[in-house]
């Protein structure tokens, strides 16, 4: 027990516990700094994969939190329609496609970053969110309907800034000017609707050949009788 | 390990998917075997609500007498005092019943097939080359009380042909174009009307007449009793004047109770009508000032506004044509023969128009775009003021527009609602007729939907196609079915009376009062949002602003929560101020107070 503790207490201590201290303290300054800060991101390794997750979890607990404990009036939520795991998974795989996506356009268009670097910059664009997003949850429960615009711009400025994070997130990782930055985000984005089009056309031609096999099963049985 | 990862990827997308909501619109109460009345629920969802009118009566015309017959295609309908007007308009005639208070049946009181015209008015009557005093298709019949005053002020308008009963027989007239034996037992009738009218005002001894009513089918003994006991209702100051429709003759017919004609509404003469436009006017009202307001076929800049004369004097509620931005680009890009080709930019027609007891015209208007209605663009009620413009309080989480879900794929839904007859209560709540789905709903004064009922189908209170509807009375509706000639009637139910009541109360400034009839309410439907909302602004009047905003957030009602959250706040705030500067100061005070000690002590010690 002693020796678990201490094994505990050791991590605390630990290197990677200072490490990951560090790289999460960093998305600080990423977001005040954008250019230098994603450079330095995966360039001088100050960002840390164990801080983009925690990032992208608190990202999907503040959109989570916002839906469950903002004030009804800015917040309309139809709880008998409210699902946890689909709105879990309503940031997740976004995300997921979105990175899938803008690797697979940057390694056509010399971009230098790798799959787990976009997924990195990503999730630290998504640091304003976080940080404006959950005040905001707090706020919107003192205010009145006339304040609540607050609430709304707000927010609206969080996303805009998460949005500018991550153009200067793809311009710096793949080392692209602006144009190209833009025009690899515009192909990324048409590339996200390919892959969920593959994706359904996939699902759906599954099921047909399941469909087929089993009524072939159930036809083999009716000849048998 | 890697194959796995994606594999639980998949599994999740799939998941994701699986899980879309369809957003194909569902309408529940469709089939014949759900709820009958509903309300829509703040997420425009059809939630099931006690009934607010129960059927009462299905009137076929032998119903009313064997003597009516079937009706032919109806097309209007109006009731006033507890007369009953049923344009007949496929028998070209128009029917008037009355309903006897003591049984509570419908009976007849005389059947309209013409009017008599006199000589000043012969040449207004003129149709073709002869003067016509029958009915060819009437479609609507509007009845306005006149009392002596209003007749006398608007004599200088009217000129001279009101003929007075005595001079009615001398100056007969009419009668030459179409001698048909019915004729003649109507004028009789007609004069023994009026002298019933003059002399026999304290007679009570009718009951033995009334006794033989007997189903005969001669129409002139029956007449007697039943027109004694109409005049008997209207005696003392009331006489009613007519406004008829005659569609096919091209002509609004304006004529007393005894059905001599003053006034002819006919070719309406202007600049803006085209050179050969036939005036045929479906439906028809008459306001104080005894304006003619008339919706005509062919006309699409609004409803025909004609003077005491008869004379056109404009058009009123035209609607204006917006055209959107990405339409006038589109058209710009269109070559010209492309831009004659598509459609034309055309306001919108009306279909129906009533009027309330203020004088304001409730109009509907059936060709509405359905994209329109999605948008909330579209107005398919108005409200007409007498300038011409809407003034209809659209306050409710969803427009007045009838039922909010539909599509073009389910067989029993048949596109959005489309309205073709509103009625005005004395309360400002209106009810609206839906004639794709033969449902009435029911809109409070803010545009919130008090209640929907009705359908298509072959049950009790359900429609082939309801075309028209009046209300008897504040609690009665009568609802026309044009296709199987039949006439409904609703009465309100005991729930339907407690909402009037809650409404009146609240309108009247009697919040607590109404307040107790919303729980009332609220016993019988937990449904009904607006009861919430009655409740909690009953309570923020009270200053209980906590158990209001409970009320409101039930209800939706952001505003009003706002309101008494607004409220709420300054009330602890208020409470717990002192306490919160007193935190704040011991906030800053004590760590400085506290190092303050700790210095000193150390320089005790080292001292």
């Amino acid at each position: 027990m002693k020796k678990f503790l201490s094994a505990i207490a050791g991590f605390f201590h630990g290197e990677s516990w200072a490490n990951y201290k560090k790289t999460l303290r960093y998305a600080f300054y990423v977001i005040l700094h954008p250019f230098d800060g994603f450079w330095d991101l995966t360039h001088e390794k100050r960002g840390s994969l164990a801080a983009a997750n925690t990032i992208t979890i608190l990202a999907v607990l503040t959109h989570l939190w916002d839906r469950r404990f903002a004030n009804f009036m800015v917040n309309n939520t139809r709880w008998s329609e409210f699902s946890i795991w689909l709105n879990t998974l309503g940031i997740l795989v976004p995300l997921l496609i979105w990175v899938t996506a803008n690797w697979c356009v940057t390694t056509l268009m010399d971009g230098k970053g790798r799959f787990l670097q976009i997924y990195m910059g990503t999730a630290y664009a998504f640091t304003p969110y976080v940080i404006i997003g959950l005040p905001m949850i707090l706020l919107s429960n003192v205010v009145t309907k006339e304040e609540g615009v607050f609430y709304t711009y707000f927010n609206i400025f969080a996303l805009v800034w998460s949005g500018f994070l991550i153009l200067c997130a793809v311009l710096m990782i793949h080392d692209y000017s602006l144009l190209k930055g833009l025009v690899a985000i515009i192909i990324s984005i048409v590339g996200m609707a390919v892959i969920m089009f593959v994706v359904l056309l996939f699902f759906s031609l599954l099921s047909d050949a399941v469909m087929y096999f089993v009524s072939l099963y159930k036809e083999i049985l009716f000849r048998m009788e | 390990m890697k194959t796995k990862r994606i594999v639980t990827i998949l599994l999740l997308l799939c998941l994701v998917i699986t899980s879309m909501p369809l957003t194909v619109p569902t309408a529940l109460a469709e089939d014949d075997d759900e709820w009958y009345t509903y309300t829509y629920s703040y997420w425009k969802e059809e939630t099931a609500s006690p009934n607010a009118y129960s059927v009462t009566n299905t009137l076929y015309g032998m119903d009313i007498d064997p003597e009516i017959g079937n009706l032919n295609n109806p097309k209007g309908l109006f009731c006033i005092g507890n007369l009953l007007f049923i344009c007949d308009t496929g028998n070209n005639r128009i029917i008037e019943a009355y309903k006897d208070e003591e049984d509570g049946l419908y009976k007849l009181s005389r059947i309209i097939y013409q009017v008599n015209v006199s000589t000043t008015v012969a040449d207004a009557m003129q149709y073709g080359d002869k003067v016509d005093n029958t009915l060819f298709q009437p479609t609507d019949i509007f009845v306005k009380p006149m009392t002596e005053e209003l007749r006398r002020s608007y004599g200088d308008y009217l000129g001279d042909p009101y003929i007075y009963p005595e001079d009615d027989s001398a100056t007969e007239q009419g009668g030459d174009a179409e001698p048909t034996p019915t004729e003649e037992p109507k004028e009789d009738a007609a004069d023994e009307t009026e002298t019933g009218d003059s002399g026999e005002s304290g007679d009570g001894g009718e009951s033995g007449e009334g006794g033989e009513a007997t189903p005969t089918p001669t129409p002139v003994p029956q007449q007697g009793p039943k027109k004694d006991n109409v005049v008997r209702k209207q005696l003392d100051n009331e006489m009613y004047d007519l406004f008829i429709a005659d569609k096919e003759h091209k002509r609004v017919i304006h004529c007393d109770y005894n059905l001599n004609v003053i006034n002819v509404v006919k070719n309406p003469v202007d600049d803006t009508l085209p050179k050969n436009y036939e005036f045929k006017p479906n439906k028809i009202v008459a306001d104080n000032a005894l304006r003619v307001y008339a919706q005509a076929d062919g006309i699409n800049s609004g409803l025909m506004e004609f003077d005491q004369k008869g004379e056109f004097t404009g058009y009123v509620g035209a609607s204006k044509v917006v055209v959107s931005l990405a339409r006038k680009i589109w058209r710009k890009l269109q070559t010209r023969a492309q831009r004659n080709r598509s459609t034309q930019f055309v306001p919108t027609e009306y279909n129906n128009l009533s009027l309330d007891s203020k004088g304001f015209i409730y109009a509907t208007i059936s060709a509405v775009d359905e994209q329109d209605l999605w948008a909330g663009t579209a107005t398919p009620i108005r409200k007409l003021n007498a300038m011409g413009s809407d003034i209809l309080i659209r306050n409710g989480n969803s427009f007045p527009i009838g039922d909010l879900a539909w599509s073009s794929k389910l067989p029993s839904v048949r596109g959005a609602s489309k309205f073709t007859d509103v009625i005005a209560f004395e309360n400002e709540t209106y009810a609206c007729l839906d004639m794709t789905r033969g449902k009435i709903f029911v809109y409070d004064f803010q545009g919130n939907l008090l209640y929907a009922f009705g359908g298509i189908g072959f049950t009790r209170g359900r429609f082939s196609q309801a075309i028209a509807m009046d209300n008897l009375d504040e609690e009665t509706i009568l609802v026309l079915d044009t296709t199987r000639g039949t006439i409904t009637e609703f009465s309100m139910t005991r729930y339907g009376k407690m909402i009037n009541e809650a409404l009146q109360l609240y309108k009247t400034g009697y919040y607590d009062e109404s307040a107790k009839v919303w729980n009332e309410i609220l016993q019988f439907n937990g449904n009904f949002e607006l009861a919430y909302v009655g409740i909690g602004r009953a309570l923020l009047r009270q200053e209980q602003y906590k158990e209001a905003m409970g009320y409101f957030e039930s209800a939706h009602d952001i505003e009003n929560y706002s309101k008494a959250f607004q409220k709420y706040r300054e009330e602890v705030v208020e409470k717990y101020i002192f306490y919160a500067i007193l935190a704040l100061v011991a906030l800053i005070f004590i760590p400085k107070i506290i190092r303050k000690i700790i210095k000193v002590r150390r320089e005790i010690k080292e001292a």
